[in-house]
């Protein structure tokens, strides 16, 4: 499970603020932190805030920070291409873009992007028209992103494949469908795009969030979910990650298999 | 294995038609990927497609047959790159060579006919002759491949280059489906139309693997063995490699067995080269060698890596002696499942106790699965003690049983009339435990 730490946001107070102040400090603390915490890789978002004449600065100096405090490569999340194009220009290692829609006018500007910073890449299985309902709707959208790619030359291990999960207590008939969605988007290609999702979608606004966010990851893992953006800092669903990784034979058991899956 | 819904959209005309009923190509090709559409319904769709469609479905490593009748070997039909992901399917044949140029080669063929090894209670051989045009000349090897023939049951693989050594050849031996061996670069249409002729398998070397994917494209022809031409151990282990591991990805030239040449003339060398063979994808391995010393290892390797891992492995069950067992010596029941055996066996080999071991056949699981599965009872126990006459064997009446299943001993004793000691729980504690509790 390849874990992208969801904090380096400026929906967050914390780094709002430093981005308002320049101030360092609460993105290097996020960054070691995840890092430490067992993320491969470090979302980072300018949030809305930020003017979108500002937004490439502002990520090229997330991107910067956050390298330099931690050893991972980072998500670059963003809705603006300018932004992301800033991040992966200072970026070092193998970024990844999050995202493209399967909408063509995205795919014709992200994926070559993608293809040309040798970075992977993050595709949401929805269009202009909003998040489909149903799993074989949301296939038929990966599969537009999926020969995208395939034409730009972004190999299938590059491309994470987000069937979009929506919050349980105004969506909930999407769930059982993202988990349909997960198991045939193994179908797509050989070898098959990897999937990924915005975890902490699930629970937006809902109680016990942690719980239901770690639920959804199992039983998505189970469905074939290879990634997934989520709070790290999270003990409980870091625990619940290894031993998934165990029953799904994905690690080698061994009674120390907690703290084993800290120490990669 | 169903095709990917991206290997079929690249085969559709992408004309967007609409012919199909599907509003999109990429709609349509979906669609056939969840088997909801079939390919007939485009119009569009070239033939050249339709058979690359067809390929693709087929199985990464075609089944090819060599020989025919009792003796035939199937080779290929291979999913996997390591054993424990599934299963090596169809063991490496061993062919053992013999020159034209020998003297006496019924002599020869003999020795090879005599290759035939009991492994845990089951029959294994060597599975093919091969016959070396050495003289370069044509009638020779017409004459000694009838030898071959006339003498053993094994299907053949023909050795030569030489197109016109091989017609001769074959008009000996073409009706039993040998293996001809081979085409290259320079004969590749001869070979070929010569397979054809026959319907027999043929050899394709290339002098690289660059070149073998040419010919093998070239051929026109299914039923093929690989050789991508090296000779050094190291060169041959990479090309093994790379042919199963593209073979897997569906690259089609590569979606045959190989043939490989142990050849060293240091017969230990050759054997070690052989064993890295057999365990790297092999279809077939040739030996100079017939000496059953050179042999008997190899059969065994290839047992080995050819069992399913996923099926426990079960020893025969019937009575073991370990040391030199005497009247007086201790009778140890457990279970023909081979770890529990060969621990009980180590532990008492350890111990240096001269002893009996009774196996009971639970189709080979261990004594606690055994006991839960009702296959370790009281009734069959019984029933080896009295088919084995281990009875007749020793001047006492007492069995040792698994401390694991204490509970047996008592329904057990009843039954077998025999005496049941309760051994310790770990097979471990036998020899302190023969030393506290033996008196026979």
């Amino acid at each position: 499970m390849i874990l992208i730490g969801e904090r380096i946001n400026g929906m967050f107070k914390d780094i709002r603020e430093a981005i308002q102040n320049k101030d360092p400090e609460p993105v290097r603390y996020w960054a070691k932190r995840q890092y430490e915490m067992c993320a491969s890789y470090l979302d980072v978002n300018t949030g809305p805030t930020v003017e979108a004449a500002d937004q490439p600065a502002v990520m090229e100096w997330l991107v910067k920070t956050a390298q330099e405090a931690a050893p991972l490569p980072c998500c670059i999340d963003s809705t603006n291409p300018d932004a992301i194009e800033a991040g992966l220009k200072v970026h070092k290692g193998k970024a990844m873009i999050n995202s493209t829609t399967a909408d063509q006018f995205k795919m014709d500007i992200y994926i070559p992007m993608a293809a040309k910073y040798n970075a992977a890449i993050i595709g949401l299985a929805m269009n202009e028209k909003g998040v489909p309902k149903s799993a074989s709707d949301r296939i038929a959208l990966a599969m537009e992103i999926v020969v995208n790619c395939d034409m730009h030359g972004v190999p299938m291990e590059d491309l994470y494949i987000d069937p979009l999960m929506l919050p349980c207590n105004v969506a909930q008939e999407h769930g059982v469908e993202v988990l349909e969605t997960l198991r045939q988007i193994k179908t797509l290609a050989d070898p098959a795009p990897r999937t990924t999702m915005g975890l902490s979608n699930s629970s937006q606004r809902c109680t016990n969030r942690h719980l239901i966010n770690r639920t959804f990851l199992i039983m998505s893992m189970a469905c074939g979910l290879d990634s997934a953006i989520a709070d790290v800092d999270d003990e409980e669903l870091l625990d619940a990650v290894a031993a998934a990784n165990i029953l799904l034979n994905k690690d080698i058991y061994c009674d120390s298999f907690l703290k084993t899956f800290r120490s990669k | 294995m169903g095709l990917t819904g991206l290997e079929i959209f690249k085969q559709l005309p992408k004309t967007n038609c609409k012919d199909c009923g599907q509003p999109t190509c990429l709609a349509f090709a979906m669609q056939l990927a969840s088997g909801k559409a079939s390919l007939d319904q485009c119009p569009h769709v070239s033939d050249a497609a339709k058979e690359a469609l067809d390929s693709a479905s087929a199985p990464p490593v075609a089944l090819v047959k060599v020989g025919k009748g009792a003796k035939e070997v199937a080779l290929g039909n291979e999913t996997v790159l390591f054993r424990h992901d599934k299963r090596f399917e169809h063991p490496t044949g061993i062919a053992i060579s013999v020159s034209d140029t020998d003297s006496d080669i019924p002599a020869k063929v003999a020795e090879i006919n005599k290759l035939v090894f009991d492994r845990v209670g089951q029959i294994h051989s060597v599975n093919l002759v091969a016959v070396a045009n050495a003289s370069g000349d044509a009638a020779k090897f017409a004459e000694a491949a009838k030898a071959v023939q006339d003498n053993t049951e094994f299907p053949l693989v023909l050795i030569s280059e030489d197109p016109a050594a091989m017609e001769k050849a074959l008009e000996v031996a073409g009706d039993n489906n040998p293996l001809i061996c081979g085409a290259n670069a320079s004969n590749l249409e001869a070979m070929v139309e010569l397979a054809k002729k026959y319907d027999a398998p043929v050899v394709i070397k290339g002098a690289d693997l660059n070149e073998l994917a040419d010919l093998v494209q070239k051929a026109g022809y299914k039923k093929l063995f690989l050789d991508s031409g090296a000779r050094e151990v190291n060169k041959v282990l990479a090309d093994q490699t790379q042919i199963r591991r593209q073979a897997l990805k569906k690259f089609r030239p590569f979606g045959y067995p190989t043939i490989t040449f142990a050849d060293n003339p240091d017969p230990i060398q050759a054997v070690v080269d052989a064993g890295v063979y057999i365990a790297k994808y092999a279809g077939i391995v040739v030996l100079n060698t017939a000496d059953p010393a050179d042999v008997l290892p190899l059969i065994t390797l290839r047992l080995n890596i050819y069992t399913d891992p996923q099926k426990p492995i079960a020893v025969e069950s019937k009575l073991y002696e370990v040391g030199n067992p005497g009247p007086n010596a201790p009778v140890f029941v457990t279970t023909n499942f081979s770890l529990t055996y060969f621990c009980v066996q180590g532990d008492i080999e350890a111990g240096r106790i001269d002893a009996y071991i009774l196996p009971v056949d639970t189709d080979g699981i261990s004594v606690l699965t055994g006991w839960a599965a009702g296959k370790f009872t009281p009734e069959k126990i019984t029933e080896m003690v009295n088919e084995t006459g281990i009875a007749d064997k020793v001047s006492h009446k007492k069995l040792i049983i698994p401390g694991g299943v204490a509970v047996l001993s008592g329904k057990l004793q009843e039954l077998s009339g025999w005496e049941v000691l309760v051994g310790p729980r770990e097979s471990a504690g036998i020899p302190s435990f023969i030393k506290q509790r033996w008196n026979a």
